[in-house]
């Protein structure tokens, strides 16, 4: 073939792109499983936060592939203990959404403790959800029921409370 | 003695940083701690040697028409390669340099090298030339993030980066209430390269001014 050709040049490409592509799966396979490790990890740092009495082995990742799948707020799904389980979300807010966790006690249907990991929204008004006061006006209400939001936040703090009675329903069926 | 020559010239003569200007969004980005220069430092000198390494082997095979991309596609290849490395096994470095390891790719320091020196010289040289010139990266980053680091904060400091709670060393070197916390913004990493640049430049003019005044007197001598 021609070494000038389009079709030289075409092949000539396909197979560098073909080899690198087997470098890539080999390198991602050794990889792998050693980032969903430290991404576990890190996940479980914050269920400590919220929990400091626990060890990091107390949570347990619950394969939540259908949760997630039905209730696009949520992002993982963790049990601790034989009642409590932990949902980790995303919802959208006003500008930049909320991420945060809640913990809900499914045999009581109680919220047993929430804490916010980011929020993007306005600074002084919308991140009021991550302050010590949203998370303590929550704590122990019926999960299921009214929670209050935030006056001057509604925007960000109505999904959150949205997604905590969404997580409510979810909890139960949780295994 | 050449090869010597080139290696020596990476460094000093024609750093890629403060004499070529190349590579600069990142320089700028991620000095802000001697941590994450070493770390982008190491990456780049990775992906350098390999990639000169990688296109001199097959600089023979390449149609000279398709070079551009397939220099691309290797190069990509060794990012995400590190890319996946460091977030594997040092995950701290990653969420500090964040989207700059990708951005290695674009880095013009790479593809430079690759067009200018590893396209037309041997194995050997060109593993040589990735030597010298991201040694000559590392040596401009880490300059820049002393300086910004020690003015910013007054510590100079450093961590293991595969275990972020192991603090390697620890030094106070100017009083919290002495620090200007500007040195860690965008304006303090663009006079920080600034004086270095002119410096560097300073430094330059200096040898070949010294190097003319030889060459005139040795004409002189001949002359008579």
């Amino acid at each position: 073939m021609n070494k000038n050709s389009p079709a030289y040049l075409a092949l000539f490409l396909a197979v560098t792109a073909g080899i690198a592509g087997g470098a890539l799966y080999g390198a991602n396979s050794l990889t792998a499983p050693v980032i969903k490790a430290n991404a576990e990890k890190a996940e479980k740092a914050s269920l400590l936060e919220m929990y400091p009495d626990a060890s990091i082995d107390d949570f347990v990742v619950v394969d939540a592939e259908d949760i997630i799948a039905d209730h696009p707020s949520v992002q993982g799904v963790y049990k601790y203990g034989d009642d409590i389980v932990i949902f980790k979300n995303s919802v959208s807010g006003y500008d930049g959404g909320t991420v945060f966790l809640v913990a809900i006690n499914a045999a009581k249907d109680t919220v047993d403790s929430f804490k916010a990991i980011s929020n993007g929204d306005t600074k002084g008004i919308g991140s009021k959800i991550t302050e010590n006061a949203f998370a303590e006006s929550v704590k122990g209400k019926q999960a299921s029921g009214q929670l209050d939001t935030i006056s001057g936040a509604t925007f960000t703090s109505k999904p959150v409370v949205e997604a905590i009675n969404e997580c409510a329903e979810i909890a139960p069926t949780v295994e | 003695m050449n090869r010597m020559q080139n290696f020596k010239n990476g460094l000093i003569k024609d750093n890629p940083v403060f004499g070529l200007y190349l590579g600069l969004c990142s320089t700028l980005a991620i000095t802000t701690s001697i941590n994450n220069a070493i770390g982008m430092g190491v990456a780049v000198i990775f992906v350098l040697i390999l990639s000169n390494m990688i296109i001199s082997a097959i600089r023979k095979l390449v149609p000279d028409d398709i070079r551009i991309p397939v220099y691309i596609v290797i190069i990509a290849t060794l990012v995400k390669i590190i890319q996946m490395l460091i977030q594997a096994y040092a995950p701290a470095l990653d969420s500090s340099l964040g989207v700059f390891i990708p951005l290695i790719v674009v880095n013009c320091i790479i593809l430079g090298r690759a067009e200018a020196f590893a396209s037309k010289n041997g194995i050997l040289d060109s593993a040589l030339d990735g030597v010298g010139m991201g040694l000559g990266y590392l040596l401009a980053v880490l300059s820049m993030s002393v300086i910004r680091q020690l003015l910013a904060t007054g510590v100079l400091s450093m961590t293991n980066p595969f275990n972020e709670a192991q603090v390697l060393f620890s030094i106070r070197l100017i009083p919290a209430d002495f620090t200007i916390s500007m040195f860690s913004s965008p304006l303090g990493a663009f006079m920080t390269f600034a004086c270095l640049a002119a410096g560097l430049t300073a430094y330059k003019l200096h040898a070949q001014k010294k190097e003319e005044a030889k060459a005139a007197a040795n004409s002189k001598e001949a002359a008579k």
